[in-house]
């Protein structure tokens, strides 16, 4: 059995190339496909994500895994780029080290953002492109579903992803959903139209937020935002009646000074009747004087506030990298003690059946000598020879057993080989 | 059956209870798996049993719930304990075990220090008794679940005012929903409590009338304390409805909550500790009897 990957990461290949290196779900199966031919009987999988381009290929007996160098090639030869350009950038792994960059792969150990949960899904998609594309087969099977089991414990195990690390997440998950029980009765006022907001927006959508508005100094701007994010825009003059009415700000504006003064907050307050209001106020420098978030009912961060609790969270994060290395490490050498003893299948079955055989030859010699047994004394002979066959085998398959989960047990093998006159 | 009803002792569920709250406290010091189920064990545990001793009480004792001091407080006890467990299935990252558990310890504590020695058992004061005890019941649980989302409003508070993230394992819920219990529990105290009151003073009459009881003056303890209690928590109730729509509203409702609490547990002291006639009959008035119930 071998286990060969090559692939380049965001970490060693860089944006342009990994770019050109990309592989759509319909390229990936047209590349699998190739490689059918190319490499008949071989597995393969391809994962292709925006951060990642890897192909795990696997072999057993004379049909081993195509080596690196060739399966590099065969890339740069799929995505019409240079070989030459490629190899140095891309790492290439082999058997147990295989096994172990998937599952941490899996788990999301290997990702930009640590412990980031999507990557599980890119993982099934490749192997059901794989299986599609007939290029999976038992090996890489066992593989890719060891893998899944050791993404299931990483996330349940450890809180490796557990603590949101994006600042919109923080923003909403951590912040505004410990000021509000629900979203959908709640006004979210947008102010400006930066890129944060709208990925804030979508966290809010998913909390539940139906009642969106969005303010700009730009009508046609807000307008054109409002349509696109499912929302209505305001005049920029209604910003006070507009901060009445919200419960919710998402503030993102370019504006170099700040968009909400104190007093034209302390306008809006007095008719908001004690209503909590919550502010996120992503922009650089900030539209919302700090003073404002001493006002009573008034949940005020900046940037730098939900940076800091997101780099918090980050640090919760490494913190228990080590037990989730500890589990696929644990993985990874349960996987290889079973695959190794895979290997060791065809000289078990030869030994049994040699074994089989000689006593049943053995017993029909018994019986023809004896004639006058009774079927249940035959039976109990019968079953006397199962059991001693059993007891014997039994030492042997378990030092094979035990040899296998520290790597391959070839020595043995041999040597039973040998022993026992079996065939290669 | 009735062997087995009968071992079962208040230190059976106190412990259930104990270990269901340690359960929950060591959600502050590292990740289990089955801690949560754990901890619904042993509070399911500590309830069975607690339930079990009741029944078992109202059955060979004859000590229906409410008959006494000692009942009043393993009941009320029951009513929280009940709560916790409820909400903690209901919202399994909320340690509400946390803030509930350690009172209703503390209940069955008291219940310890109070006589068991029941109430008058004539049918017309045991009717009102069971009145004037309900109420009693209703404003009190309702006033320790106030303080405790009160508590829970000002740690969320906190913690949204230092812009931290949440501790692992101890999310709060919403100051939104928190600030709707504080609301509405004063208003539901104070009618409790003013019902309670005047319950008690028809029980009072009614019993005199049948020269069950000496009269109990206006100047006995419990009258006194239960009179101070009702005036505070009508005054609460008055501030809370007040301060509902001003910005500061949900903060003051949860201090609020806390000298309700506050309020509560002096009361309770007070009559743990001190004499009075409250629920005697006529021909004993002891020296310092203790006399516990609210």
């Amino acid at each position: 059995m071998t286990l060969a990957l090559v692939g380049g990461t965001h970490r060693t290949v860089p944006l342009a190339l990994r770019e050109r290196l990309a592989f759509s779900a319909e390229q990936a199966s047209e590349a699998l496909a190739r490689f059918r031919d190319r490499f008949p009987g071989r597995e393969g999988v391809l994962l292709s994500t925006c951060n990642r381009v890897e192909f795990y290929a696997a072999g057993e007996n004379d049909l081993a895994a195509p080596p690196p160098e060739q399966l590099v090639s065969f890339l740069a030869e799929c995505r019409g780029i240079d070989a030459a350009t490629l190899a140095p950038l891309l790492a290439r792994e082999h058997d147990e080290a295989v096994v172990r960059h998937l599952f941490g792969v899996a788990a999301g150990l290997d990702s930009m953002v640590l412990g980031e949960p999507q990557i599980l899904a890119q993982v099934k998609q490749a192997w059901a492109i794989a299986q599609d594309s007939q290029t999976s087969g038992p090996l890489t099977a066992g593989m890719f579903q060891a893998a899944l089991r050791t993404a299931k414990r990483v996330a349940t195990e450890t809180a490796l992803g557990r603590e949101r690390v994006s600042i919109p997440s923080v923003a909403v998950a951590d912040f505004a959903s410990g000021v509000f029980e629900r979203f959908d009765d709640k006004r979210v006022l947008l102010v400006g139209a930066g890129k944060m907001a709208a990925e804030t927006l979508r966290y809010l959508r998913a909390a539940g937020a139906r009642d969106v508005v969005i303010v700009n100094r730009t009508a046609s701007r807000a307008s054109d935002l409002a349509a696109r994010l499912d929302a209505r825009p305001a005049a920029f003059d209604n910003l006070v009646r507009e901060l009445v009415a919200a419960d919710l700000v998402v503030s993102t504006t370019g504006a170099s000074d700040h968009v909400v003064p104190l007093d034209l907050f302390m306008r809006a307050e007095g008719r908001r009747e004690g209503r909590p209001l919550v502010v996120l106020d992503l922009a650089v420098p900030r539209d919302f004087d700090p003073r404002i978030g001493e006002r009573p009912g008034v949940w005020l961060y900046c940037i730098d506030d939900l940076a800091a609790a997101c780099e918090t969270n980050r640090h919760s994060r490494q913190r228990q990298l080590p037990q989730a290395l500890a589990i696929v490490d644990e993985e990874t050498r349960r996987l290889m003690g079973d695959m190794h003893h895979r290997t060791t299948a065809p000289v078990i079955e030869q030994l049994r059946a040699g074994w089989t055989e000689t006593g049943v030859a053995e017993l029909d010699r018994l019986f023809r000598r004896l004639p006058d047994l009774r079927e249940s004394d035959r039976a109990e002979i019968r079953q006397a020879f199962d059991r001693y066959a059993a007891k014997m085998l039994h030492p042997p398959l378990t030092s094979l057993r035990n040899e296998s989960h520290s790597g391959s047990p070839h020595g043995l093998l041999e040597a039973l080989r040998r022993l026992f006159n079996l065939k290669e | 059956m009735a062997a087995f009803l009968s071992g079962i002792s208040v230190v059976c569920f106190a412990a259930s209870y104990a270990v269901a709250l340690a359960c929950e406290a060591s959600r502050l010091v590292f990740r289990s798996g089955v801690r949560g189920a754990a901890m619904v064990f042993f509070a399911a545990a500590g309830l069975f049993a607690h339930t079990l001793f009741l029944t078992w009480r109202a059955v060979d004792a004859g000590a229906a719930p409410l008959s006494s001091p000692f009942d009043w407080y393993l009941l009320a006890a029951w009513l929280l304990a009940a709560g916790s467990l409820w909400l903690t299935v209901a919202n399994p990252k909320t340690p509400i075990g946390l803030f509930l558990l350690p009172i209703v310890l503390a209940l069955i504590g008291a219940a310890t220090l109070a006589s068991r020695e029941p109430f008058l058992h004539d049918a017309a004061s045991r009717f009102w008794g069971r009145i004037h005890g309900g109420f009693h019941l209703v404003w009190s649980v309702s006033v320790v679940l106030g303080a405790i989302a009160g508590l829970m409003w000002l740690i969320q508070a906190g913690r949204l005012a230092r812009k931290q993230a949440p501790l692992r394992g101890f999310r709060m819920p919403s100051l939104e929903r928190l600030a709707n219990v504080t609301a509405r529990i004063p208003a539901i105290a104070a009618w409790a409590a003013a019902a309670g009151f005047v319950s008690g003073i028809v029980l009072n009459a009614v019993n005199h009338r049948r020269g069950l009881i000496e009269i109990v003056p206006w100047t006995d303890p419990v009258v006194l304390r239960i009179a101070a209690v009702v005036a505070w928590l009508v005054a609460a109730a008055w501030i809370a409805s007040t301060v509902r729509r001003r910005p500061e509203g949900a903060r003051t409702n949860a201090w609020l909550a806390l000298v309700s609490l506050a309020v509560l547990a002096g009361s309770i002291a007070w009559g743990l500790l001190g004499s009075t006639r409250h629920g005697k009959p006529a021909a004993a008035v002891p020296a310092a009897a203790s006399e516990a119930a609210p």
